[in-house]
């Protein structure tokens, strides 16, 4: 309606099957492990972690035409799963705040630093920081940084984090960089 | 190397991703700086404690086996196996979701949300963000001092410039705008009012979804799909590359007449 040069006629006169037509590769089912680890993380639930893989597959062979063979299908997944656990859940998530990736880069500042670095003491202490501390204290993170600490514990690299999140190359390290300052800010209340 | 410098590298470090000069030059750095050494060790235990401690959650058995059955073969129409199974299971997994969380209608409604649906999973996902968006106790990101703050301010928020050629009037203003989803994808949402009604427009990529193709409707420029789905009026068009779903509770006739000015 505004572009008015013509080239949405051509688009709709090409529109011979919406969907596509290519069916995704099987080998998508080889995630399910991992896209679930990541949906009960960001669900925090075991229902709405089985209810949002199933979702993610859904849309995902929905989707199918848009994946382009040869690109990284196991980050193409999680982008999926992300993005529909933002449009579903987002609503009725709670809130966690504190360590959200908007926080002022406290390594930047150096003089933020004191408050969260560890002496050898505490050091020791997190070494026997037991599993369900640690899966509560990545719980109370943001969002964003709970995937991203997740997305690089699955491997992916760089290029493929910033694509699952929507986000420049350039950003994902510093993203990375604060997720973890945030995670050690929490796990500190835990190795006293 | 000074800390400032070396305090970015310590994950690379750790995991060889330096090059051989750059990794010398940390390795200097760490041993003549307790700080930073220190530093490089927490961050060693915490990758430790993540990767050995951090609870797994794999996908039950069950949750795998339905997908690997359900799967579509080569060939075969797809989504039917989909739309079937949870046509089937929407009830069930309904009645448990009320029970166990005592939640909303909308999400019902998301349970029961049919993909195979094709262009009417559009409608259900447009109605669906313009309720979202009513029940957002903060819907505007920008409220509105016109369309030249709104679609400036979408800048590096999207990736896409979102085209609307209509700036708001007397009888539709233009209130404010967001940032939201559209299915898969980010959408630039403007909201409009008209009088006490509010007007959704989702702006998105277009590619790769069930557009309806069938009794379209010529408006302004372009052919689009006028709907009408639980009360909602929906209007779904294409221009470009871009997909345009404008949503309101308002009737078809006045929402048609916001649309023409697009």
């Amino acid at each position: 309606m505004s572009d008015g040069n013509g080239y949405y006629r051509d688009g709709m006169a090409q529109e011979a099957e919406p969907t596509g037509t290519s069916p995704l590769p099987r080998e998508a089912l080889a995630y399910a492990d991992s896209l679930h680890n990541l949906a009960r993380y960001l669900t925090g639930d075991a229902t709405d972690a089985e209810d949002l893989v199933q979702e993610t597959y859904a849309r995902a062979l929905q989707g199918a035409a848009q994946f382009r063979p040869g690109t990284n299908l196991k980050a193409w997944l999680f982008r999926i799963l992300r993005n529909t656990f933002i449009s579903l859940y987002r609503r009725q998530r709670k809130n966690p705040t504190v360590g959200g990736l908007d926080v002022v880069d406290q390594l930047a500042n150096g003089s933020a630093e004191e408050g969260w670095f560890m002496n050898d003491i505490e050091l020791d202490r997190l070494q026997r920081v037991v599993a369900e501390e640690i899966e509560a204290a990545l719980l109370a993170l943001a969002e964003d940084a709970r995937t991203v600490i997740l997305l690089d514990l699955e491997g992916l690299t760089e290029t493929e984090v910033a694509d699952v999140l929507g986000c420049p190359v350039g950003t994902v390290k510093s993203r990375l960089s604060r997720a973890r300052a945030a995670l050690r800010v929490r796990l500190k209340d835990y190795a006293r | 190397m000074e800390c400032q410098e070396a305090r970015p590298l310590l994950l690379d470090y750790q995991r060889g991703q330096l090059t051989p000069a750059r990794h010398d030059e940390v390795r200097a750095h760490l041993e003549r700086c307790a700080r930073c050494a220190r530093e490089e060790a927490a961050e060693r235990a915490l990758t430790n404690l993540v990767e050995r401690n951090l609870p797994q959650y794999p996908a039950p058995l069950a949750l795998k086996r339905r997908l690997a059955a359900h799967w579509p073969a080569p060939g075969v129409a797809r989504h039917s196996w989909w739309s079937g199974w949870r046509r089937a299971l929407a009830p069930a997994v309904a009645l448990a979701a009320v029970l166990v969380a005592g939640v909303s209608l909308l999400d019902i409604e998301r349970v029961i949300w049919r993909p195979s649906d094709a262009p009417g999973a559009l409608v259900t996902e447009a109605v669906n963000d313009h309720l979202r968006l009513l029940q957002s106790e903060h819907p505007l990101e920008i409220e509105s001092g016109g369309i030249h703050q709104v679609k400036p301010w979408f800048a590096g928020r999207l990736d896409f410039a979102p085209i609307v050629g209509f700036e708001g009037d007397a009888d539709f203003p233009l209130r404010g705008g967001a940032v939201g989803y559209f299915l898969d994808r980010k959408a630039a949402v403007f909201v409009y009012s008209r009088r006490l009604h509010s007007v959704s427009l989702f702006v998105f990529r277009a590619d790769g979804l069930p557009w309806p193709t069938r009794g379209l409707q010529r408006i302004g420029g372009v052919d689009a799909s006028v709907k009408v789905a639980r009360g909602f009026s929906v209007i779904l068009w294409r221009s470009g590359e871009l997909g345009y779903a404008l949503v309101s509770d308002l009737g078809s006739r006045e929402l048609v007449e916001l649309a023409s000015k697009f």
